[in-house]
């Protein structure tokens, strides 16, 4: 079924808005008033007049890129109220500062549920579960093929991997912001005892959790390392956009790994061109997804970021949830 | 011991990609497993195991049924993972509890050569409960092996090179002799793998067993450079190599592929074991045109090749012929390491001598290959371009002091393939890859004009770059016209140079014709679809030939 223009909140230029209030959330284009759910720079775009988001999205957003843009904070459960609609920050426990968008205008509730996950992070607030009439989720891993591990089995692996081969510098390959501290967090906590190193992007975002209270483990800055031989049998973090070019040519023998919910597909592993991959993710997998559906106890449903049709068809004709979609 | 071990050395060996850390990952799986374990290792690292117990369907099916999970949504799940046993195996993580795991030490052995096996002598109930038991009691790391074997699937990117330098490192003993061990019919035992590690080596144990072939490097430049009388120069037959046998009298005919296919060309062993001497022959398979003396197409082989115990009707409408071009053994005496050209005059020598001994006369079913004699380089490649006349595929070009070593060694075989047939095809279809490219449109159907019309005339899916391929398939994503299953019909719009071998008259294509190994080997971002060619420069083409 579509929706119409009467919705609170619908699609319009491929991004999602309220019109009633006149925001936008994580627009992609420059807007007057921006609510952003968490500081990945696919969420962000420079030029808005004004940005809301949490205290830490805040932090971390300014810490990214600068800090002449001008943000508005809120506490999680803090409502305010634009146009005489109360919207309100959630955990949505995909990275710190992570947020659902709760949004109520007539006693009608709807939810955005930005990035989100369910899994264990000590790195963020958990996702905190919040009842609606209409939510608005994402399902970038939307298939039940994806089903991730325990967080700590895969921080295992990744311990196990790095330890086999002590005559190696073994890289791995995750998002600067949350992914990295995740991991950084969770291996610390495994047999691995090793120097740990993470490069610059990584770094600031490691001190910019510990300014925010986090218990991250201390890393050596890449950039400072002494010579080759100490990062024998260690660990670096490094962001994927270094993994191709020429980079890599500063290691000698290394093993490389992406970190990433992508990772538990064979083809997906071998394609990547990486040695090892790791399935671990900072979204839900599918049980996630439906948990989620339920909890909210949403009577319709919309999905955005990634393939929904399968996840849907399964609601609609499983669960008899409604489930709409945006007209474009 | 365990199941568990080999499961771990699948994805040590799916994780590596250095030669030398996969022979050592190897070693130690050797080293520290027992020598049944490592029996059934090697029979499935080395792809000598392809029985299917169930298909892909089945599993997927089966899957569906006992968890009550609709078939749809598993085939939803396919196109992403490309791979039946993976899609289960991950699908099972959401259907299978840790709690109890009875399987979890069980070998390699117990699972191979009972567990499996005896899934084929139940009932049909009984089997899906059986697999369902497995699934529901077999620790969850060791599903996709599990899967793989079940379905006939398991491939791991390990060559069988490999498996022998890693056997050879292990006892030292040279890999020519492992390679050899390793070759025909390998049943897993103790007893096989003992002898596959005996440091002893005793020849005659080898004596079921065919030598491991040598294959043609592909023809480079330098060649040039050295005198056109250093080398041996034959046509480049399209038929399949064979290493014909005859040991104590009993023929064998092996494959490349290490198979026995003396079933499918009984009138072949008949005529070769009047021949009173004992021999190992290595030569080409084909099916021959009696009138014209050049081989039929690879299609007419194909009649014969996967049919057992063929007819007389069938012996007679595709009479087959080896052509023999190499003699490795004689009477037990191995005599590989005597240089090609002495090897050569032997083999015409025994052939002159089998022909005059044998009553029954043997010329029409096996001949030795007729040399080609170029004057210098120009003229052997004017001969090269000929070699559609005579249905070959270019030359074959052989060092004449070269010893007939093992596996793809440099500089001693060359193959000078004629250059392939062109034409400029439109993209019309696309279709999801499985494997590797699962989850990407790497399948692609191509079509020539026909007065104002597109007619599919070839479907390829190799000779894209990655990088090529991931763009190809936003394209693609972006201009579906309609999507029937994993079909996309597309806007005509790309055009790629398309290569093939073959061109011939098929009557079960709507566009009249047929090519043989088709692949893309350019994309003409240069050309709109008005540049295509029509199937008329298709027709042209197969006149040129015959």
């Amino acid at each position: 079924m579509k929706t119409n223009q009467e919705d609170l909140i619908r699609y319009k230029d491929g991004n999602l808005y309220c019109e009633l209030a006149d925001v936008w959330i994580d627009p992609s284009k420059p807007v007057k008033r921006a609510l952003i759910t968490h500081a990945h720079f696919d969420h962000f775009t420079f030029g808005c007049e004004e940005y809301l988001s949490t205290i830490e999205t805040a932090i971390l957003l300014k810490e990214r890129v600068g800090d002449n843009i001008e943000i508005k904070t809120f506490d999680y459960g803090e409502e305010f109220k634009i146009n005489g609609i109360n919207i309100s920050f959630h955990p949505s426990g995909h990275i710190l500062g992570s947020s659902q968008i709760s949004f109520i205008f007539a006693e009608e509730k709807w939810l955005i549920s930005g990035d989100f996950k369910l899994q264990k992070d000590e790195t963020c607030k958990k996702y905190e579960i919040v009842k609606t009439d209409y939510l608005i989720s994402e399902c970038t891993f939307g298939l039940p093929i994806f089903k991730w591990d325990e967080t700590n089995k895969v921080a295992n692996n990744i311990s196990k991997w790095i330890i086999n081969s002590p005559e190696k510098t073994s890289l791995l390959f995750c998002y600067s912001l949350g992914k990295a501290q995740r991991l950084l967090n969770e291996i610390s906590q495994t047999d691995f005892k090793g120097n740990i190193y993470s490069h610059n992007s990584i770094y600031k975002m490691n001190n910019c959790y510990k300014e925010l209270g986090i218990d991250i483990k201390d890393t050596i800055k890449i950039e400072n390392k002494n010579k080759m031989d100490e990062l024998k049998g260690s660990l670096i973090l490094l962001p994927p956009s270094l993994s191709k070019g020429s980079y890599l040519k500063n290691f000698k023998n290394i093993q490389t790994a992406f970190a990433s919910g992508w990772m538990s597909i064979r083809a997906l592993r071998k394609r990547s061109g990486y040695d090892k991959g790791f399935a671990i993710s900072d979204h839900a997998d599918w049980d996630g997804i439906l948990e989620v559906v339920k909890k909210s106890e949403a009577k319709n449903v919309f999905f955005h970021h990634g393939d929904s049709e399968a996840l849907s068809k399964y609601l609609v004709s499983k669960e008899s949830i409604n489930v709409l979609s945006f007209g474009k | 011991m365990s199941l568990k071990k080999f499961a771990e050395l699948f994805s040590d060996l799916d994780s590596i990609n250095s030669t030398n850390n996969k022979i050592e990952v190897l070693r130690n799986y050797f080293i520290s497993n027992e020598p049944i374990d490592n029996s059934w290792a090697i029979y499935l690292l080395t792809g000598k195991s392809n029985k299917r117990f169930i298909s892909g369907r089945y599993l997927k099916n089966l899957f569906s049924q006992i968890y009550e999970y609709p078939q749809w949504l598993i085939d939803t799940c396919y196109l992403k993972v490309g791979d039946s046993a993976e899609v289960i195996t991950l699908l099972l993580k959401n259907k299978t509890s840790s709690r109890n795991k009875k399987l979890s030490n069980i070998s390699l052995n117990e699972l191979l050569s009972k567990t499996i096996p005896e899934l084929s002598i139940l009932n049909e109930e009984e089997k899906n409960l059986k697999i369902k038991n497995i699934w529901e009691t077999l620790p969850e790391d060791n599903h996709l092996i599990f899967n793989k074997i079940l379905t006939g699937t398991f491939r791991i990117g390990v060559s069988i090179g490999l498996i022998t330098k890693s056997i050879s490192k292990l006892i030292n003993i040279d890999e020519e002799i492992i390679s050899h061990r390793l070759m025909g019919y390998f049943k897993p035992s103790v007893d096989s793998y003992e002898f596959l590690i005996n440091k002893n080596i005793n020849l005659e144990e080898l004596n079921s067993k065919p030598f491991p072939f040598l294959l043609a490097n592909t023809f480079e430049d330098k060649i040039f450079k050295h005198s056109i009388n250093d080398f041996q120069f034959e046509w480049k037959y399209d038929g399949i190599r064979i290493q014909l046998i005859k040991r104590s009298g009993n023929i064998s005919l092996w494959t490349r592929g290490q198979e026995l296919v003396n079933e499918s060309f009984p009138e072949l062993v008949e005529k070769m074991s009047l021949i009173k001497d004992d021999f190992v022959l290595d030569g080409e398979l084909l099916v021959w045109n009696f009138k014209k003396k050049i081989a039929f197409d690879f299609s007419f082989l194909q009649k014969r090749l996967n049919r057992k115990s063929p007819t007389k009707s069938i012996q007679i409408k595709y009479p087959i012929i080896f052509i023999a071009y190499d003699l490795l053994e004689v009477n037990g005496r191995d005599i590989r390491e005597i240089k090609l050209e002495n090897r050569r005059i032997k083999l015409e020598k025994y052939y002159s001598k089998w022909q005059n001994k044998t009553e029954n006369n043997i010329t029409d079913i096996f001949r030795i290959c007729d040399l080609i004699y170029p004057k210098d380089w120009s003229d052997a490649l004017t001969l090269k371009e000929k070699s559609r006349e005579n249905n070959t595929e270019g030359l074959i070009i052989k060092k004449k002091t070269s010893i007939y070593s093992s596996g793809r060694k440099k500089g001693i075989w060359w193959k000078y393939k004629v250059d392939p047939m062109q034409l400029d095809a439109v993209l019309i279809y696309a279709k999801g890859g499985s494997g590797r490219r699962a989850g990407l449109y790497t399948d692609y159907s191509f079509a020539l004009w026909k007065d104002q019309e597109l007619i599919k005339f070839a479907s390829a899916y190799s000779g894209l770059t990655n990088i090529e391929i991931k763009e190809l398939d936003k394209w693609i994503r972006k201009n579906t016209i309609e999507k029937f299953g994993p079909v996309r019909s597309l806007k005509p719009e790309m055009v790629f140079e398309i290569s093939f071998e073959k061109i011939q008259i098929s009557k079960r294509h709507k566009s009249g014709i047929a090519v043989r190994f088709p692949r893309i080997t350019k994309w003409r971002k240069d050309k709109k679809i008005n540049d295509a060619d029509n199937l008329e420069n298709a027709y042209k083409l197969m006149k040129k030939i015959s």
